[in-house]
């Protein structure tokens, strides 16, 4: 008997097993990502679960808006949407993403919050030559003729915003970050492109100060050097609960009227909500603000709001922009759209219309060359939000 | 600038000194359940975090911007840090006294059991703490800003430090503790059973890190990590203030506090290692910590 029943079960796993295996073949017979019926597989990998699941949902919600506002359809094709959970980063990235790419065979992949997965997912991207259009993460690549980012490079906020505070600030600038990759692209934007300028910091030693991240919960210490250093204004770039921590520790610090300049992420979507009066009056950079002035964004945002509360993030805007992009170029890619035409059909598109603007994608970077806003956040009816007060340099390359 | 030469190169340190006492008071009321529970029932508490994140999340459910709020969230946060407390001496009761790896292989294991279900229940993200609305501003300290709510923590721990030194000294459950500290033995031969001994100090531990986690919350707040800190931290008022005395424990507390808050301030580049910095030299000078025994205090 205790023999008998682990053999049985191993023979079940086993037909089990082999009719998996015959029937995904059997769907794979039908060459990648298009059936018959004329319809068309997109993987979407975003985090569902973990630190980023706010995110990640903004960047589903934002590519089915899309499709849901465009009969369910790209480049005049059904899409079959197949959606993959990320997970905190490269660990389930990537067998989460060879699922989709070998066993669903989808003809494009989007999404991905996190740089890591997006470095964990790069090798099976050139080893099924499928193209990513991917709306967050973007780390630092050798080859990007497969991979587009409908986002921004973690320098760029910084490097639009400096010229605004060289003019607007009498005095020298104190820039403090996260100690890590993105902390040192986002900081090293700014304090580059403010030394050109003209701009001075005002950190001793003239360099950015950077905290242990995520240890750093108390920022107190800093604020204490920040004052001590006489600074006429504040650069930074903190994100998610460290953002939170750090808004509603400057609200109640010393420097409290010190002015706060920072990437927009700091105060952007649910993190916002948390710091509450804190944030009020924190000027940010981002590419995108829900109140922007043109007839694409008017739409978005209407039916952003009819089927979710609150207003559309940044994030749920680039994962727009990536169906958009992926709209046109299969409609660009002719009767058969294979990865290869698509990827060929996306550096061929130009000038793309979207609520944050005009952009195009630079033939160097694959990532947008698009205008930066300037914003505060302020009263907006009941609630506290980001308000465009003005545009930013146009940045990329 | 009308101040002085002399005040002026120590007043920037002012707040993060200050900050440092707030801090350091609070690593103390947290990590004095963990030494007392090592100290005197001889139990190596690896669920001492735990017991604390309980009082953190307790206090981001229930806190709501009033008075009544903070004080139901006490109540609670205390009642079900001291009852996971009594169910972890539940738990310990075949294992051994001084058995100390088979005890740190279960709390470690009711640890992360329990971490598991505080994230089930409360989700992943880090919950946000609503102070009191009288507290959530800021007060001039000696021409400073500095945050209310921190201000009036200090005072509050430090009045929890005072009764605990006099619950140690003055009371007969004091004494009893004491006298288990100096001879378990002859106190078990006295009648008062050791088992019972243990419940009521793993109790009284889950008590102090559930009042440290509400109260704390503004300042360590509750998330998937909190639980991980505090026990680093109580683990190294250990190795620094020694098991034996209150004195050392208080010590080592406002150490590590001053250490994280001004010396971050002072050395903001040496930040990530300063405290095991601290911690090797202390080793390395004096192998038995900062001061000895609870009983001698």
């Amino acid at each position: 008997m205790s023999l008998t029943t682990p053999r049985r079960s191993r023979a079940l796993t086993a037909t089990l097993l082999a009719l998996v295996l015959s029937v995904s073949t059997a769907c794979g017979d039908d060459g990648p990502g298009t059936s018959a019926s004329g319809s068309i597989k997109i993987g979407l990998l975003a985090s569902l679960s973990g630190t980023y699941q706010a995110v990640g949902k903004e960047i589903r919600d934002g590519f089915e808006l899309y499709l849901a506002t465009h009969d369910g359809k790209l480049g005049g094709r059904k899409v079959d949407l197949v959606v993959a959970d990320e997970g905190n980063g490269a660990a389930t990235a990537v067998p989460a993403a060879t699922k989709l790419l070998k066993q669903d065979r989808v003809v494009a992949l989007t999404g991905i919050v996190g740089g890591g997965s997006v470095a964990g997912v790069y090798p099976l991207l050139n080893e099924t030559k499928v193209p990513l259009v991917g709306s967050n993460g973007r780390p630092e690549l050798k080859d990007v003729s497969r991979i587009w980012h409908t986002s921004y490079l973690s320098e760029e906020p910084g490097a639009a915003i400096a010229q605004h505070v060289r003019d607007n600030v009498k005095g020298s600038v104190y820039a403090i970050g996260p100690d890590y990759q993105g902390g040192w692209d986002e900081l090293r934007g700014f304090t580059d492109a403010f030394a050109k300028v003209g701009g001075k910091l005002a950190n001793p030693d003239g360099k950015t100060t950077f905290t242990p991240f995520p240890a750093t919960t108390n920022f107190t210490p800093y604020f204490a050097r920040i004052k001590a250093s006489g600074a006429a204004a504040v650069y930074t770039f903190y994100a998610g609960s460290a953002a939170v921590d750090f808004v509603k520790q400057y609200a109640q610090s010393e420097i409290k009227d010190v002015p706060l300049y920072a990437a927009g992420f700091l105060t952007e979507g649910g993190v916002l909500n948390a710091q509450g009066e804190a944030a009020r009056d924190i000027y940010s950079v981002l590419n995108y603000s829900p109140d922007l002035d043109n007839a694409e964004n008017r739409a978005f945002v209407a039916a952003w709001k009819a089927k979710h509360d609150g207003s559309p993030t940044t994030y749920a805007l680039a994962s727009y922009d990536a169906a958009a992009v992926l709209d046109r170029a299969i409609g660009a890619a002719g009767s058969d759209p294979t990865p290869e035409a698509i990827n060929a059909a996306i550096g061929q598109l130009g000038q793309i219309a979207s609520p944050r603007g005009t952009w195009q994608f630079s033939t160097t970077t694959h990532s947008p060359v698009q205008k930066w806003y300037l914003r505060q956040v302020r009263q907006d009816g009941r609630a506290l939000s980001n308000t465009v007060v003005g545009d930013l340099a146009t940045v990329g390359r | 600038m009308v101040v002085a030469a002399g005040t002026n190169r120590i007043d920037p340190y002012l707040i993060p000194a200050l900050d440092g006492v707030a801090y350091g008071l609070l690593v103390f009321v947290a990590a004095s359940g963990l030494v007392f529970c090592f100290g005197v029932a001889n139990i190596l508490n690896l669920a001492h975090g735990l017991l604390y994140a309980i009082g953190g999340y307790t206090a981001a459910a229930l806190l709501d911007g009033g008075w009544p709020s903070l004080a139901l969230a006490l109540a609670v946060g205390v009642l079900a840090a001291a009852a996971a407390g009594v169910l972890l001496a539940g738990l310990l009761t075949p294992v051994a006294a001084g058995n100390h790896l088979t005890q740190a292989l279960l709390t470690f294991g009711v640890a992360l059991a329990g971490g598991s279900l505080l994230v089930a229940g409360f989700g992943p993200d880090d919950p946000q703490v609503q102070v009191p609305a009288a507290l959530d501003g800021s007060v001039v300290v000696a021409g400073h800003r500095y945050a209310a709510y921190r201000l009036v923590f200090i005072v509050v721990a430090a009045v929890i430090a005072a009764a605990l030194y006099l619950m140690v000294r003055r009371t007969r459950a004091g004494m009893l503790v004491r006298a288990a500290v100096d001879d378990a033995e002859m106190v078990a031969c006295l009648g008062v059973s050791p088992a019972r001994i243990r419940a009521g100090v793993l109790a009284a531990a889950g008590a102090l890190a559930g009042a440290a986690g509400v109260l704390g919350a503004p300042i360590i707040g509750p998330g998937t990590d909190t639980a991980d800190t505090v026990l680093l931290l109580s683990l190294v008022v250990v190795v620094l203030g020694g098991l034996g005395s209150m004195a050392g424990t208080l010590l080592a507390a406002l150490a590590i506090g001053e250490i994280q808050t001004l010396g971050v301030a002072l050395l903001p580049s040496a930040a990530p290692f300063l405290l095991f910095a601290a911690m090797a030299v202390v080793l390395a000078v004096r192998a038995r910590g900062l001061a000895t025994r609870w009983g001698a205090t």
